[in-house]
């Protein structure tokens, strides 16, 4: 009697996800322990790798920042014997090592630490607790699949991957296979899962459908390889059975539709935890004064998916950028909209970029579009919205593949951008040409005035620098923690989600009124009167699929 | 107490049942990707390597593999092009063959899809060793199948590694010189040289039009007769290129500075010139720190069991 109870209920929980964490701590960037009683994860704002216990909900920060620091945690895992954490640690130095700490707590001990390869993502414990999967991203725009030693001393590189970072990979529970996602092939931009020897000894390519398959994790019985795919049509769970480093049969699905979802772990006791995200921000247009009541949303085809909204100097389009694909982590695929405010008209600008990072338009309404190109290239590149076509007004090999920050007046003979931090510079596109308008210890978020005369940057914690053009007297307004600018009829900064009138002339700064939820992204149209903005709250939760 | 995890460790991997060690040297992946259609042993190794310096392979026996491939000089040899059977003239530089394990297309122009398809065309090659594939093996005593899959294992066990490069990237910053590290920042940076020549064995195994010798030698064309490959070659990785000049598929560029100085200008023009190959304007002192980068790629040569 007691038996059946229990069997129908592993079959109705078999079919279910139940949520096991959902409140505004919730970041991705954690594993479920193997004994599935604490989730670790980065505590947001204080960037403290902390622990949240399951069955009490309680939660308990283990390594934190030093005060006045910009150090941060990031992905972590948890050693088979739930006793040890490795985690990835941005330190003062502004790159990531590798670290581990006890779960008790206690200093954690540097087990990496090299710029050369400045990211990593520890992924799994070998069976023994000896050595640490981890996943390195290197400045050569290579990833490593490597294992470090948990107790100190040289990793061994088992497999380096060319202009790729897998989403994640997995090491079988006996520590013989690594499983990991890569592209399906050279021309792909497709990725499947493919199984490596732990040893070097071996690759293979598990799954051979078309699709893209990612974030593959062993079941506790190092039988079968659980990943997303996206080949059904929307982000489901498959399962594929594995014997001896070789696929066994055709996969299946165990989940359809997971949502936006980030796949974390599975415990010994075969749950599955993952992330999804859900609540997307969205693009609006409303007007200055009454924006929570006039607000109404004017993307199309791709609801919750879209930010950073941008006016063309006519006010007759807005440009912004949609986000295509699955979650994500660093760089992420967007494409570049443009809608013609008055139909009911949407279009895909397709650039060849592998990262878009912002997009304006110039005074003559082409876009300029801040990113990177896909060999390491980055910068600033001016875009045709009706063609397509794509050249470069700034960039560098090397650059941030965020790409520089730029404003361009009409004309086109002309560009502002800031470079890396602490550069304001003026580039005369005919003759190449360069000039210094501004230095300083921190400038970012540019705008420049309808009339063409005068740049405005953020300049530090505390001030807004107006820079005129042509030279001559700089002037700084006292602003704390402006996060944006932008420049229409009026100067206005955004910060966090308030939005602030500022005064050229030095007046105080007035709180306009703003959705709550506002988001990082608006543009002023050019009547003074309505504005574009990016609003909607994103928000995570932990959701457990019991595979067995 | 910053802790730098110094890999100078050798990985090392146990092959076979005579339990024999393949050494990694360091920098390279353990993950030497080897056909199931031919797995590396020590007995195929070590008959590949008395074959690749077997003269009778030949039609006149005075030429082996490694009359070209000279072991010495990181298995190539200091001409501009190749020289086989009676001083025979061939078209192209003799390439070194370390590091071929991790390759996915052989010979300048990718012809040969893996080194078993690979390592018997130089037999027959009038220009090169010019005799009958299956009468070579039968000079060796072995049959056609038994000769491919020797050579081919023993080209396997050819690995270059473990130089300044690598200590450097492991860890150890005095591994460079202050200029070597300048270059590294250029070879990365505004020269874009890891646009194509990077990772382990510096390079993407794929194919480029950087205009050298255009118009001669149609390159990757001949494999795909696709218009826009002509003239294009497969990057070669740079391990050991410092001591192995002169440099590219006609041995057309006699020094690293020449070659510095190719890229420097923009390559050479024509239709289908790779978009990352552009005009650098390298000043004396950046084009100085590149080739001393490339320098820092000498390390260690290993071949065999
Ligand atoms: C006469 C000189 C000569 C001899 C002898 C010779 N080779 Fe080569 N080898 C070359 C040249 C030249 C190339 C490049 C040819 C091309 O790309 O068209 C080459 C290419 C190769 C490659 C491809 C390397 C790459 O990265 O693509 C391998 C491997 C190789 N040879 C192995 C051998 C073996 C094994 C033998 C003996 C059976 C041999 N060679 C004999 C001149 C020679
Ligand atoms: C677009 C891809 C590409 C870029 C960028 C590139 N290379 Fe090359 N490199 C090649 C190709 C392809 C060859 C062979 C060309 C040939 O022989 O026709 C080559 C050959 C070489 C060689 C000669 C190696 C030998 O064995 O003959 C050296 C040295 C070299 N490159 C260094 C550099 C440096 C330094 C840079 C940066 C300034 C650079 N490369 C940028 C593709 C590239």
């Amino acid at each position: 009697m007691l038996h059946l109870a229990a069997a129908l209920a592993l079959a109705t929980t078999a079919v279910e996800p139940r949520v096991v964490w959902s409140d505004a701590s919730v970041t991705l960037l954690g594993a479920p322990s193997p004994d599935g009683r604490f989730l670790s994860y980065v505590e947001p704002g204080s960037g403290a790798l902390s622990v949240y216990d399951v069955a009490g909900g309680n939660k308990r920060a283990l390594v934190t920042r030093p005060a006045g620091s910009n150090e941060f945690a990031y992905f972590s895992t948890v050693s088979p014997d739930s006793r040890q954490i490795a985690f990835a640690w941005f330190n003062d130095e502004g790159f990531y090592d590798l670290r581990v700490v006890s779960v008790e707590g206690g200093s954690p001990r540097v087990l990496y630490r090299n710029e050369e390869a400045g990211f990593v993502q520890p992924c799994a414990w070998t069976p023994d607790g000896a050595s640490i999967l981890t996943l390195f991203f290197r400045k050569d725009n290579i990833s490593q699949i490597a294992l470090v030693p948990a107790r100190g001393g040289p990793m061994k590189v088992l497999r380096s991957l060319h202009w790729v970072y897998p989403k994640r990979m997995d090491l079988a529970p006996d520590g013989r296979f690594i499983v990991y996602d890569s592209f399906a092939g050279a021309a792909s931009g497709d990725r499947t899962i493919f199984l490596l020897a732990a040893d070097g000894s071996k690759e293979v390519k598990l799954v051979a459908r078309p699709g893209s398959h990612l974030f593959p994790l062993w079941t506790p019985d190092g039988k079968h390889v659980v990943y997303t795919s996206d080949s059904g049509g929307t982000m489901d769970a498959w399962m594929l059975d594995i014997a001896d480093g070789k696929p066994q049969g055709e996969p299946r699905v165990v989940r359809r539709n997971l949502g936006r979802a980030l796949p974390l772990g599975i415990t010994r006791d075969w749950n599955y935890y993952y992330g999804v995200r859900s609540g997307a921000s969205d693009v609006f247009v409303t007007t200055l004064d009454s924006p929570a009541a006039d607000a109404r949303r004017v993307t199309l085809r791709f609801p919750e998916r879209n930010s950073m909204p941008a006016w063309s100097p006519d006010g007759r389009r807005l440009a912004y950028l949609s986000r295509r694909g699955t979650e994500n982590f660093g760089e992420q695929a967007r494409v570049i909209v443009v809608r013609e405010i008055d139909r009911q008209e949407e279009r895909e600008v397709a650039v060849k970029l592998a990262h878009i990072e912002r997009v304006r338009w110039s005074g003559d309404g082409r876009l300029v579009v801040s990113g990177s190109i896909s060999k390491g290239r980055s910068g600033l590149y001016l875009v045709d919205p009706q063609s397509s076509a794509m050249r470069p007004l700034i960039e560098e090999a090397g650059g941030p593949y965020r790409g520089f920050e730029g404003v361009m007046p009409a004309g086109g003979r002309r560009i502002y951008y800031l470079r890396g931090e602490g550069e304001l510079r003026a580039r005369d596109l005919e003759s190449g040409e360069e000039m210094t308008l501004a230095r300083g210890a921190s400038l970012s978020h540019l705008a420049l005035s309808p009339d063409g005369k005068t740049l405005a940057c953020v300049a530090g914690p505390d001030s807004i620098l107006l820079t005129p053009v042509e030279g001559g007297e700089r002037k700084r307004l006292p602003f704390a923690e402006a996060t944006e600018l932008d420049w229409g009829k009026v100067l206005i900064a955004g910060k966090g989600s308030e939005l602030w009138r500022l005064d050229p002339e030095g007046g105080p700064p007035r709180l306009l009124p703003s959705p709550g939820n506002r988001e990082r992204g608006f543009s002023q149209h050019p009547d003074g009167k309505r504005i574009a903005l990016t609003a909607g709250k994103e928000k995570s939760e932990i959701r457990v699929l019991r595979l067995r | 107490m910053r802790r730098l995890a110094v890999a100078v460790a050798l990985a090392t991997l146990i092959l076979g049942a005579a339990e024999k060690k393949l050494v990694v040297p360091a920098g390279l992946d353990a993950y030497l990707p080897v056909p199931d259609s031919n797995p590396l042993t020590a007995g195929k190794v070590e008959l590949g390597r008395k074959l690749f310096f077997d003269k009778r392979l030949s039609r006149d026996q005075s030429v082996s593999c490694a009359t070209c491939h000279d072991p010495a000089i990181a298995f190539t040899d200091r001409r501009k092009t190749a020289a086989g059977v009676n001083g025979r003239e061939g078209p192209r530089r003799v390439p070194r063959i370390a590091n071929r394990v991790y390759g996915k297309s052989f010979f300048w122009d990718g012809r040969a899809g893996s080194l078993e398809e690979q390592v018997l065309q130089p037999i027959a090659n009038p220009k090169e060793m010019d005799l009958d594939v299956a009468e070579a093996a039968s000079r060796v005593g072995l049959d056609v199948p038994a000769l491919e899959q020797a050579l081919a294992s023993y080209v396997r066990t050819i690995l270059a590694g473990d130089s300044p490069y690598d200590r450097y990237l492991a860890g150890d910053a005095g591994a460079l010189t202050a200029r070597q590290r300048e270059g590294l920042r250029l070879f990365r940076g505004k020269a874009g040289c890891t646009s194509c020549h990077l990772g382990p064995n510096l390079t993407d195994e794929a194919f480029h039009n950087t205009g050298v010798g255009w118009p001669a030698d149609p390159g990757r064309y001949q494999v795909t007769k696709v218009e826009t490959d002509r003239g294009a070659f497969k990057t070669p990785g740079l391990r050991e290129a410092a001591r192995t000049p002169p440099y590219m598929h006609d041995g057309s560029l006699a020094t690293l500075e020449d070659v510095v100085e190719f890229y420097s200008k923009g390559g050479q023009g024509n239709p289908y010139l790779d978009p990352e190959i552009r005009k650098l304007d390298l000043t004396a002192a950046e084009k100085a720190a590149l080739v001393a980068f490339l320098e820092a790629l000498n390390g260690k040569v290993r071949d065999g069991m």
